[in-house]
């Protein structure tokens, strides 16, 4: 085999998915009748209009597109009207799709009184990234409102405690999940191990930028530093 | 046919140099040599690194079917003051590299290191955005357990590696063996050319600048430019 | 001289001392004037390299004295980017990646993730195949809490149990290296059926385990339960209420031990799980002490639930026996022309997905494991896979649970959590 061929084998390995075309990929799925699923029927009775598209996944899972900037109204209604009773948030995400596509943000919801799921979906274009953070409703979506800030740069607004999770504070090549982020990073591995050598190891641990005496549910800077940053080690 | 045959210094404990002079017969300095390693490689003190699947096999290891402490190693120190060996047990990500070279530099010579695992050594099947590409680009590693995870048997055979390569040292080779300047220690063998040579198209090694994102528009013209 | 004695009450326990009326100790000096001490919260960093914190977790502490005021979980030091790894990866592919995220349980991620891209794919699997998978993720249950009781009871300074429970763990790690080849990185299951079948003579061991670890659980229990080092360490420490457990997002046992009786594999049923008979243990106080209790008790349950499931396990097909998605055999391929140009092109290409997305939760041993596969029309490659890993909601919230606790304690409920980091940081 020439080296072409084995450079173009390779390739094929090394490169991720290639999404097709078509605008309307992140409105996947079949249309199904939503009176199907009792609390797709009532959303669509009561919140029509923020009700933007509705579609059933998979044989059996209905998901619903809702307006992002009342998503949390629509979750309160759905946590605490007595018919619906979403009392358990399982999952919390985001989908990126690429190609300048705008990012969902996915709700997975189960309630464990009528042991029913359902799933909703907020799209954000990739210019307003913004959308209210639902920490007030279940606690359990604080870190998991940080892992898709960490990992898709969406910010939460009047999140009590938006930084990074699983990168490192102050990690500067950007916001891993996305698409246009290549896999193995976009510093040159000598570069990300300088990096992480000169990492303040004591970070967020000493007096001062704990802030004692200050409470962890106070907002912080969304831009997720922490202030007083302690001297790097350069080694 | 064993260790011995096959490290350097065919399992001899010739001192050359010493209190006498170059190529004599140092007696009495190899037997100090003897008494040393002999005790320093039989009561090795591991400090265990465990990060993640990897981890859980030297857990097994040092449980009762595999035990350990037949080694001498079933005292776990997970204070590295008082260590003689790293066990870098899983993958480890640029997070935590400083913490692992932070634990590295406060272990007391003498100390060796063991990677223990594919992820330890070369990135395994990591080879992502975050995760180191083989710690030996933080610490000097003594010896490299492969393995996916490594069996128990293996990482004990990677143990008794390090047992070998103690019973090699000599007090007076000492600075030779307890040297840490990262210029000169564990560096590749190979010229830059080399190793950009050897290390494409899969990605590029710790020794390179290069940008890991292919340049859009770029012509392809040397193996370095398919890094993607 | 002035003089002034020092009253304090010798221990809670009436056991001990003179049934708990207060006593003077006669060594202490009563002359000199204690001083008044303007006392400061100190910080303690405990981790990522610990030996208590089941892993690379990094806690940050305030203590006043003893007491933790505010402790602050840093996690990330095992982010290994799965997610973003298996868009790169074929859909059987990515198997061999679950078993590196939670590596005390693989055959449950295995399970969980082709049960979840079959779910999307709309493909019902063999009867003989959902049995397997059943025994398999109800031995890896076991397997799973075999480690969480002998590192728990290893933090808290009971240094048997672990042994005991590495023992047991030594005949599964049998078990699963007779069946997959690898003792922890299984990868045992691909899309429509498993990577093969049971070999000859595996059922008996499987069988042999069963008949002969309750033995040993029923030891560690004597060693433990009725413990009174173990019940002072871990009654009514961390304890959290129901409402305040569903809110916060706990799921599994921790969730269980709270009072809520929330099982998937009740709730919401899959692989037949309706028609065996098993019960869901319940604890009462949310304490580390019923945590405990839920799952021993869930152990012993597994263990009925594999009986049932070895007695009911069908011969048959494991794998679906369509060549679009599972390989055709070995010889098939050596003769029939179809065969060979199927396996080429699910090897090369894999398999093709309809678009759409797809939720699917089972009961993992830690909590509710849930996968999130988003795929597009034909694609061979999820645009996006998210796992959802129980130990993250259940991590997050551990400063909860530790306020106003001791540091001593911090580390017990921190153990009776049950995490995995690999699955918390992917």
């Amino acid at each position: 085999m020439t080296l072409d061929e084995i450079k173009s084998g390779f390739d094929a390995i090394d490169e991720g998915p290639h999404l097709s075309e078509s605008s309307t990929i992140s409105l996947a799925g079949e249309i199904s009748d939503p009176a199907s699923h009792p609390s797709v029927a009532a959303l669509l009775g009561r919140f029509g209009d923020a009700i933007l598209h509705h579609r059933v996944s998979s044989g059996t899972q209905h998901v619903v597109w809702i307006d992002p900037s009342c998503n949390l109204e629509i979750l309160r209604w759905l946590r605490d009207d007595p018919d619906q009773r979403y009392d358990m948030i399982s999952d919390l995400t985001a989908v990126d799709y690429g190609a300048g596509r705008p990012i969902n943000v996915v709700y997975q919801l189960f309630s464990t009184v009528y042991k029913r799921a359902l799933r909703l979906r907020c799209e954000l274009p990739l210019d307003g990234l913004e959308i209210d953070s639902i920490v007030e409703l279940w606690s359990a979506a604080n870190w998991l409102e940080r892992e898709v800030y960490d990992l898709f740069g969406v910010t939460f607004r009047k999140h009590p405690d938006l930084r990074r999770i699983l990168m490192p504070h102050d990690y500067e090549e950007g916001y891993p999940l996305r698409k246009d982020f290549p896999l193995r990073g976009r510093f040159s591995r000598a570069e990300q191990t300088r990096r992480a050598l000169n990492q303040a190891v004591e970070h967020s641990y000493i007096a001062e930028e704990m802030e004692l005496g200050r409470d962890p549910q106070q907002a912080t800077p969304v831009n997720g530093t922490q202030e007083g940053d302690a001297e790097r080690e350069v080694r | 046919m064993g260790l011995r045959d096959v490290l350097p210094g065919g399992g001899t404990s010739s001192v050359t140099g010493g209190m006498f002079g170059d190529g004599s017969p140092a007696f009495l300095t190899s037997k100090i040599d003897w008494i040393i390693n002999w005790s320093r490689r039989n009561s090795l003190w591991p400090m265990p690194f465990g990060t993640a699947c990897c981890a859980i096999e030297m857990m097994a290891s040092a449980a009762s079917n595999y035990d350990l402490a037949r080694f001498g190693m079933e005292r776990m120190s997970f204070s590295p003051r008082q260590a003689d060996v790293l066990i870098c047990a899983g993958r480890v990500p640029y997070k935590l590299a400083p913490v692992l070279r932070r634990i590295w530099d406060q272990m007391p010579q003498p100390k060796w290191c063991v990677s223990m695992g594919a992820c330890a050594s070369s990135g395994g099947v990591f080879d992502v955005y975050s995760m180191v590409q083989g710690i030996d680009t933080i610490i000097p590693v003594d010896v490299y357990v492969p393995g996916c995870p490594p069996r128990p048997e293996g990482l004990i055979y990677g143990l008794m590696m390090i047992q070998e390569k103690i019973r090699e040292e000599s007090l007076a080779r000492h600075f030779e063996h307890r040297a840490e300047d990262p210029n000169t220690v564990a560096r590749p063998h190979a010229n830059d050319a080399q190793v950009r040579g050897l290390s494409g198209p899969f990605g590029n090694s710790t020794q390179q600048e290069e940008l890991s994102t292919k340049e859009l528009g770029a012509d392809i013209a040397s193996s370095e430019d398919l890094i993607p | 001289m002035s003089s002034r004695t020092v009253e304090y009450t010798v221990g809670r326990n009436p056991e001990m001392g003179v049934d708990g009326s207060v006593a003077r100790s006669p060594l202490l000096p009563f002359d000199i004037p204690e001083p008044s001490l303007d006392t400061e919260n100190m910080l303690i960093n405990i981790g990522p390299q610990h030996p208590a914190t089941h892993g690379v977790l990094r806690l940050v502490c305030e203590l006043d004295g003893e007491t933790v005021k505010r402790v602050i979980p840093h996690i990330g030091y095992l982010h290994s980017s799965f997610e973003k790894l298996g868009e790169y990866r074929t859909w059987n592919q990515i198997v061999t990646l679950t078993d590196r995220i939670d590596y005390l349980a693989p055959l449950i991620y295995n399970c969980a993730y082709v049960m979840t891209v079959e779910k999307l794919m709309e493909i019902e699997v063999t009867e003989r195949c959902k049995v397997v998978r059943v025994i398999c993720m109800e031995m890896d249950r076991i397997f799973s809490h075999l480690l969480w009781l002998g590192t728990t009871a290893i933090d808290v300074g009971a240094v048997t149990p672990f042994l005991y429970a590495f023992q047991e763990r030594e005949r599964i790690y049998k078990l699963h290296e007779a069946f997959t080849g690898a003792r922890i990185t299984t990868s045992a299951t691909r899309v429509g059926g498993m990577m093969a079948d049971l070999p000859e003579g595996w059922t008996d061991g499987l069988q042999n385990f069963i008949d002969t670890f309750l033995n040993t659980l029923d030891e560690i229990d004597c060693l433990l339960t009725r413990n009174q080092i173990h019940i002072g360490r871990s009654q009514g420490v961390g304890a959290i209420s129901a409402e305040d457990a569903i809110n916060s997002g706990f799921t599994g046992p921790n969730l269980r031990a709270s009072g809520v009786d929330y099982d998937v594999r009740k709730d919401q049923p899959y692989y037949d799980y309706e028609t065996y008979d098993f019960e869901i243990p319940v604890g009462q106080h949310g304490d580390c002490y019923d945590r405990y209790l839920c799952r021993m008790e869930e152990m012993r349950q597994s263990i009925s639930l594999l009986r049932q499931a070895l007695d009911r396990l069908p011969d048959g097909p494991i794998d679906v026996e369509d060549p679009n998605i599972s390989l055709p055999s070995k010889t098939d391929c050596m003769s029939d022309m179809e065969s060979m140009i199927h396996h080429f092109k699910l090897i090369t290409e894999g398999i093709p997905a309809p678009e759409g997305d797809c939720y699917m939760a089972i009961e993992g041993s830690k909590g509710e494991l849930g996968m999130y596969i988003v795929a597009e029309e034909g694609g061979t490659k999820p645009v996006r896979w998210r796992i959802r890993p129980p130990s993250f909601v259940n991590l997050s919230v551990l400063p909860k649970l530790a306020e106003e606790h001791l540091l001593s304690d911090l580390i017990m409920i921190n153990a009776s959590l049950d995490i995995v980091l690999g699955e918390i940081d992917r």
